[in-house]
């Protein structure tokens, strides 16, 4: 009020003063350039004075006493603000544009948050509106593509297992590799935690309770998280109710989701030629032959059309001047293609915020969460695997059997395999019946969720804010696994085998975080501005679970939901118990000079419990600089600039992060090892007392552009991490016979370097017309810089798994495997090359005399069936063949308005990466008696014939396909282009609402995942392992959905 | 008033910076320290049962139990190697095809494990030392434990020798042997020191385990509980005569014999620990710690070797519940010199179901018979061996056809006869020794089917003039099956050809990552 006053008085004396000289009045209206409304309590003030006006509530203004010189500033929050010159002008009309862009908008960092123009780090602000209307049980699943330098992998389309995050590249060998997750401040648990089948931790909250995400990438922004920062942060801010009365609104999906492709395997006929080809060439007898009528779709079996997904949350929120309050009630259901796949959310949150008097805030947020997940056995290798299974399954078999008390084929009473049909012998391995096994089999987990956060804000002063903030997180999952004893895992009789098998697992995951922090800010000369932050920090985690298993269960029916007393013959107990604990003290200095130049300086000391006493703790500090060279005067001199370039910054900054680790891997530790059931201990880790923290030294230059009067907006990064005392498993020869024939040692350091650009913005905005649009690409560059030495000697590489090696100079986990030459086309003979180049070809000629099936033969050329010398294909033969995550990737969005109707087309795209195709080794072209995909119609069958498939040879798969190694054969490009979504909304005009009930209707149709376009011949380019394999998982999804969103 | 706040704010600090030390003063629930695993003598002994752990369970490649070394593996791969069983489906079809290479599961899961266990044992010798040291366990009760722990070694290098190593005929031993562990590893400086550690000689290997079972059999009792399961002075005297049968020491089996052994024609109780047959071949089945069982690996319903590994669910036929996956062959079940009315055909065969459906049908053993618990011991050394190898060694050492060698042979299969007065072997059924030699190792295959020994014989005599069997033997076809194939005297179609010895996969190979991670070991030859 007194400032208002003042103002008053101020503007009264001068324009009393100036009245005697100058006499001129401008009026003018200030208008949105969105939809043309006025806009009220626009501050009109003069250039490099204190004068000026605000618009009335028709967005008016009057100035008078003018000379003509002046220069005119028009400011508005949330608007751009718009200068323009008197001279000899009466009326000034303007037309204010909404700042969606870009810099002035705020960022929200650790312990608190900043002007965007303020902001020295690098960090993504996440759209959510555009993620939080998509159908989608958690957030994690719809960020690709959304933020640059943040790649995120869906493997596989099940509905409850978590992305797989990566900001600016893989950051850890054997650490975690995701970033920390902050919700409203505090780290939250995340990851895949439920004891049975998949599940998301993340998935407990709700996607339309988020008001705001940042994802904080370079070391200055994340170095006030320390040892968590390695793998970048993300900052979840959830919605808070505003000042005013209660606002209802209901947002409700409903949709199908089908599998976008399936494995293109043989039918049954095809099945009979190729099964009896591989009996034969092995001079075996044949064992398939066709069953009239029965050609059967094993993928129908385990796979579902149209599989419903429906969303609704209502929430309502508001408050007065001394309270606000938000409420959201949710419930969503989403089924995936596989058959029992499921996730159901029932997700409340409440946040309350009051102002006690003018210098005590408090308030608390609360999510509780009921999250049920329904899975089944995703082995890529697993008998009862559903895609597995599914692969292999003979197709000239049924699935039922009318017979059978179930109804499905199994044979009775050994229902350890099923009826062969019209072949001699069932399908090789025992693969079991996957119809029965995903209707029968359960894997099932309910989780619990309270997240309650509770703060209490002083401010001694004006400037100081004083917050203790404590959060209870506690994860609770009641996990319940069901074996049928009729056929597949949990198969068995009263006499024998498994007989059916029941596991309860209860896990109980709390987390404790005390958060005491100050932020204070003052200002010298209106031109030295600090902003200052410091706290401490400390957090608690523990992780108790326990379960129980039974087996030989007395009937069928106590496997349905629960074990039950007395039902199991056969009884096991586990459980276990682990507790780790953080502490810290932390400080943030920002300073900037006239909005102009800026610097930051922050330091964290992070203790954690896994490391020993002498080197638990560790500092982090974090330093960058900007300076907006707009804001100099040589800039606004230029017209040039200052209307194509109104903004422009330019940044730098380096820290120094950790990763942290867990267990105690400092400790050589006896765990127990009963002998039968004689109690035991023994060594069940070997520890490193001198083992370090991860640390991670970041790098970041960065400039941000608003271009055309700042209708575009263009951000461009270049980062370095170099990352130093990786731990690894430090492989010890098998016949050293260490537990997990492994030690870890910080060993390793590795770099990643990348580019980072985007551009949005206006392209066109008419009256009823608009289209925005946003480009990103990013780059991301790894490549291991040091391994260690034994005895002086660097190690050059280290194997890591049968696929891939971690080796100098290299990206990380590259690919690594035989060199395939082909098929020999004199004999069907697959062949190599050596390391030396000598072509060789492993014989699978019964008729060549003296020479062993299964050998390797040197060779003269691809068309020559002669077989030389024997030789060998050894390690020393195989060389790298590609990388296994991608190099580049970005999307480009563009969202047109037309009225109430709103279009947003997302394309996607990703590549610079190879995959190893191991379902297509193991499955496709298994040499067993499976099922296969069409590719192996294109077997050698007569000499001459050019082909890339070799021979078939019974039972010579782990041969013949080199399984349990990479081999170039199978290792394809996975780069693509992907249809993300497509979102077409409708808001009815707010006047066609006046006589009902809403205030807002908003109608949508959203496609997700339609379309996908790769060279990569497996199901999805997506569908890979953090090493670069994809094995045999669920299909992805399609989702077709429609939603109403309704405010009241 | 904002005083107040600000000493909240004060006071909060204060509180949290008391509490700091204690939050990161952690310490592991789930497991003991290594600085206190061997203080009391409890633990001494926890430790113990946990080196018989791993003989019974160390992780598979992928981790989990598949009964690794001792606890099932070593039988089910070591007649899978043989021509006496059948692979019906495709579990065991490396093996028995012998198609593995140097990252097939099987044979680096089994080199593993192995070596796990040899190293679990050299660290509790050296716990037990210094239990010893600080008296925490007695001077004998430590040196018991390290015989035990020595025992266990010496099986598990000696089992390594059979698969990754020509054996002892081959050069008398002077081919590559395998790694001798006998220091502990446990710690990365330790884990250095084995690459200075080459393969050695089949011969210097030899002598190791030769000093490690003296060691053993000195310092270990004759009675220990429970019985069978833990490691006697029986059993190491024992596996010293199988040892030295595979090094072609007939004397020295003998002169081992001898302490196991009374003179005469039996019935044959040991002096040391009161071995002796029991009444019925299948006497050491029905009961897993019957007086015949010197030396097995226990299993438990609480603790066996998992439905991938255990003994009953691999050999039981799948109409029991088991898994029908290593089916006898008629390779050994059509034999004549098998007696038609032999006890063991009645007792310890059965007809059933294999893994390929419920109308295929092939022959089980009966000798693993607890389908739903998998509880059954995995036997190691009975007392039969120890006769049959006396048996042998007699047989070979003697000019003629040897008595002792006849009476040896008779108390094993005697008890297995119908009417043993009239089938019982004679001196004059044997034209020379060798024929005498061959019945013993004949009656192994019989009485050992299904029990392992089988690739141990095929190995140590495969370059044995007489009694070679051609390298790794033929057998039937992958998957064979059907009633026909069985009967006595019944042609037998062994289709699937024999590997010559001169082949090189008559031994496994070094797993690739042991030859990638240790500079100084020699991959076998064409691996």
């Amino acid at each position: 009020m007194k400032k208002n006053v003042l103002l008053l008085l101020a503007m009264l004396l001068f324009g009393l003063g100036a009245s005697y000289a100058q006499s001129r009045t401008v009026t003018g209206t200030v208008t949105s350039s969105e939809d043309g409304s006025p806009l009220p309590g626009v501050s009109v003030m003069i250039k490099g004075t204190a004068r000026g006006a605000q618009t009335g509530a028709d967005g008016t203004y009057r100035l008078e006493g003018l000379s003509g010189s002046e220069v005119l500033v028009f400011q508005y929050l949330g608007f751009n603000s718009k200068e323009e010159s008197v001279g000899s002008k009466s009326v000034i009309n303007v037309t204010l544009r909404m700042s969606e862009s870009f810099l002035d908008e705020l960022v929200v960092v650790g312990y608190g948050t900043q002007q965007k123009t303020a902001f020295t780090g690098s960090a993504s602000k996440v759209d959510v509106k555009q993620i939080s209307n998509l159908m989608t049980a958690s957030i994690d699943k719809q960020l690709s593509g959304r933020a640059t330098g943040v790649q995120v992998t869906n493997s596989g389309g099940l509905v409850n297992s978590p992305a797989r995050i990566l900001i600016r590249g893989i950051n850890s060998l054997t650490q975690g590799t995701g970033p920390l997750i902050v919700v409203d401040g505090i780290p939250m648990i995340s990851g895949n935690l439920a004891a049975v089948g998949n599940s998301n931790a993340l998935g407990d909250i709700n996607p339309a309770d988020i008001e705001s995400m940042d994802i904080l990438k370079d070391g200055s922004a994340t170095a006030i998280y320390g040892s968590r920062a390695a793998n970048g942060v993300i900052l979840i801010t959830t919605k808070r109710g505003s000042k005013g009365s209660a606002k209802v609104t209901y947002e409700g999906f409903l949709g199908f989701s089908n599998p976008v492709k399936k494995f293109d395997l043989l039918n049954a006929e095809e099945f009979v030629t190729i099964s009896n080809e591989k009996f034969t060439n092995a001079g075996q007898t044949p064992r398939a032959s066709l069953n009239p009528g029965v050609d059967t779709d094993w993928q129908a079996e385990a796979l579902i059309n149209n599989a419903p997904v429906h969303s609704h949350t209502l929430s309502v929120q508001g408050g007065n001047d001394k309270t606000t309050y938000y409420l959201s009630l949710n419930y969503s259901d989403q089924k995936g293609v596989i058959i029992s796949n499921f996730n159901k959310a029932y997700r409340v949150r409440a946040n309350l915020n009051h102002d006690v008097n003018k210098w005590l805030k408090m308030g608390n947020n609360i999510t509780i969460s009921r999250q049920e997940n329904g899975d089944q056995n995703n082995g890529a290798n697993s008998l009862s695997g559903a895609i597995a299974s599914a692969l292999r399954m003979l197709p000239n078999v049924s699935p039922y059997n009318p017979n059978h008390p179930s109804g499905f084929n199994i044979n009775y009473p050994n229902g350890n395999s099923m009826d062969p049909g019209t072949n001699t012998t069932s399908v090789d391995d025992n693969f079991t019946n996957v119809a029965f096994t995903t209707r029968n089999n359960k894997f099932r987990s309910d989780l619990y969720r309270i997240i309650n956060n509770t703060f209490l804000e002083v401010s001694p002063l004006a400037n100081l804010k004083v917050r203790s903030q404590f959060s209870f997180d506690l994860f609770n999952d009641y996990s319940y696994q069901g074996y049928s004893p009729l056929h597949g895992d949990g198969y068995g009789t009263a006499t024998g085998g498994t007989n059916g098998l029941v596991y309860n697992a209860s896990q109980n995951i709390i987390r404790y975080a005390w958060q005491n922090y100050a932020n204070y800010n003052f200002s010298f000369d209106n031109s030295h501005n600090f902003f200052l932050t410091a706290g401490h920090e400390i957090q608690q985690d523990r992780t108790k679970w326990h379960a129980a298993q039974g087996t030989n269960i007395s009937d069928v029916f106590f496997i349905n939901e629960n074990l039950i007393s007395g039902t199991a013959s056969v009884q096991g107990i586990s459980g276990s118990i682990s507790e780790s604990g953080f502490e810290s003290l932390f400080g943030r200095i920002n300073y900037d000079f006239k909005n102009k130049y800026f610097l930051q300086a922050s330091v964290r000391r992070d203790g954690q419990s896994s490391l020993a006493p002498h080197t638990r703790y560790g500092v982090f500090p974090g330093f960058s600089a900007g300076w907006r060279p707009s804001q100099e005067s040589f800039w606004s001199a230029s017209e040039f600039l200052n209307r194509w370039i109104p903004e422009a910054k330019i940044k730098a900054s380096y820290a120094k992060v950790g990763n942290s680790l867990g267990g105690f891997p400092y400790l050589s530790t006896y765990g127990a090892r009963p002998y039968g059931n004689l109690s035991g201990i023994a060594v069940s880790t070997i520890g490193n007392p001198d083992l370090r923290w991860e640390t991670s030294v970041k790098y970041d230059v960065g400039v941000e552009l608003g271009i055309f009067e700042n209708r575009f907006s263009l951000t461009a990064d270049y980062f370095v991490n170099d990352v130093n005392d990786l731990v690894y498993n430090v492989p010890t020869p098998l016949s050293a016979g260490v537990p997990g024939n492994s030690i870890a040692q910080n060993i390793a350091t590795l770099q990643n370097k990348g580019v980072e650009l985007m551009l949005e913005g206006l392209i066109m905005r008419k009256k009823d017309f608009s289209w925005n649009f946003n480009v990103n690409y990013s780059n991301v560059k790894n490549k291991i810089t040091s391994l260690y030495s034994i005895g002086g000697e660097p190690v050059e590489f280290i194997q890591n798994g049968s696929y891939n090696i971690i080796q100098v100079g290299e990206p990380m986990n590259i690919l690594h495997g035989n060199i395939w030459a082909g098929v020999n086309s004199a004999n069907g003979n697959p062949m190599y090359y050596k390391a030396d180049g000598t072509l060789i070809q492993q014989n699978f000629d019964r008729s060549a005399t003296g020479k062993s099936i299964g050998a390797y033969y040197e060779s003269t050329s691809t068309s020559s069936g002669e077989m030389g010398a024997a030789t060998s294909l050894t390690f020393e033969d195989r060389k790298k063949l590609g990388q296994s995550t991608p190099t580049w990737f970005g999307s480009f969005t563009n969202n047109f308005g037309y009225k109430g109707f709103g279009l947003e087309v997302m394309l996607r795209y990703s590549g610079g990466n190879h995959i190893m195709n191991y379902t297509r080794q193991e499955a496709l072209l298994s040499q067993n008696f499976h099922n296969n995909g069409k590719e192996i119609l294109d077997r050698w069958t007569t000499p001459g014939q050019i082909t890339d498939v070799p021979k078939l040879y019974y039972g010579q798969g782990n041969n013949i396909n080199q399984t349990q190694t990479a081999n170039s054969r199978f290792v394809e490009k996975g780069d693509y282009l992907r249809l993300q979504n497509i979102v077409l909304s409708y808001s009815l005009n707010p006047s066609l609402l006046t006589k009902t009930a809403f205030s807002s209707v908003r109608l949508f149709v959203q496609g997700q995942n339609l379309a996908v376009w790769t060279p990569y011949t497996g199901v999805d380019p997506d569908n890979i392992s953090s090493l670069g394999l994809d094995q045999a998982v669920s299909p992805q999804v399609r989702t077709i959905s429609f939603g109403v969103g309704l405010g009241l | 008033m904002k005083k107040l706040g600000l000493n909240i704010f004060m006071s909060c600090v204060l509180i949290t910076a008391i509490s700091c030390e204690k939050s990161l003063d952690k310490s592991p629930y789930n497991a003991i320290s290594d600085a206190v695993a061997f203080s009391t003598a409890d633990r001494c002994l926890l430790a113990l049962n946990g080196v018989y752990d791993a003989a019974q369970s160390s992780p598979y490649t992928d981790g989990s139990v598949r009964g690794y070394p001792f606890g099932a593996a070593n039988i089910e791969q070591g007649d899978a190697r043989g021509e006496d069983v059948i692979n019906i489906a495709a579990f065991f079809q490396i093996t028995y095809q012998a198609t593995y290479n140097a990252t097939t599961a099987n044979n680096v899961g089994h080199w593993g494990a192995l070596y796990a266990l040899i190293n679990k044992a050299n660290i509790s010798i050296d716990g037990f030392k210094t239990a010893a040291d600080n008296s925490v366990l007695t001077q004998e009760v430590a040196s018991q434990y390290q015989a035990e722990c020595r025992f266990l070694r010496a099986m598990a290098h000696h089992e390594a020798l059979t698969l990754f190593a020509r054996p002892y005929a081959d050069g008398n031993g002077s081919k590559l042997g395998v790694p001798y562990r006998d220091f502990a590893i446990a710690s990365s400086s330790a884990a250095d020191q084995i690459k200075e550690t080459p393969r050695g000689t089949v011969a210097e290997a030899y002598q190791k385990v030769l000093a490690d079972l003296d060691f053993a059999e000195t310092n270990l009792p004759a009675s220990v509980s429970p019985s069978t399961v833990r490691a006697t002075k029986a059993a190491a005297i024992a596996l010293k005569m199988r040892v030295k049968l595979h090094m072609g020491d007939w004397a020295g089996v003998i002169a081992e014999g001898a302490k196991l052994v009374p003179a005469g024609a039996g019935p044959y109780v040991s002096p040391i620990g009161a071995w002796a047959l029991t009444d019925s071949p299948d006497g050491a089945f029905t009961d897993n710690s019957s007086k015949e069982s010197i030396f097995s690996i226990r299993n438990h319903e609480l603790d066996n070797t998992g439905v991938n590994g255990a003994l009953p669910s691999m050999f039981g036929p799948a109409n029991s519940g088991a898994r029908g996956l290593l089916a006898i062959s008629p390779i050994i079940f059509n034999d004549t010199r098998w007696l038609e009315d032999d006890k063991r055909r009645s007792l310890l065969t059965v007809s059933g179901t294999n893994s390929n459906g419920g109308t295929t049908f092939n022959y089980f053993t009966k000798k693993y018979t607890s389908y739903t618990n998998r509880a059954d011991f995995a036997p190691q050394i009975r007392y039969a061996e120890v006769l049959l190898t006396l048996a042998e060694a007699e047989a070979r050492q003697a000019s003629g056809v040897s008595e002792r060698a006849l009476n040896l042979l008779n108390a094993v299969r005697d008890r297995a006869l119908e009417d043993p007065a009239t089938q019982s072997f004679k001196a004059s059924d044997f034209a020379g020794k060798n024929d005498l030699i061959a019945a013993i190792l004949f009656e192994r295959r019989v009485e050992f089917l299904c029990e392992g020994k089988r690739w141990g014989d095929i190995h140590r005599n495969a370059l044995d003039p007489d009694f070679n069997v051609g390298g790794i033997p033929a057998k039937y076809q992958n998957a064979s099956q059907g009633a026909s194939i069985y009967g006595f005297g019944v042609p037998i179609n062994a289709s699937q050809a024999a590997i010559p010895y001169s082949d090189f996969k008559f031994i496994w190979p070094i797993p690739a990552n042991e030859v990638i991670q240790n500079p100084v070991i020699e991959q076998n030859p064409n691996y």
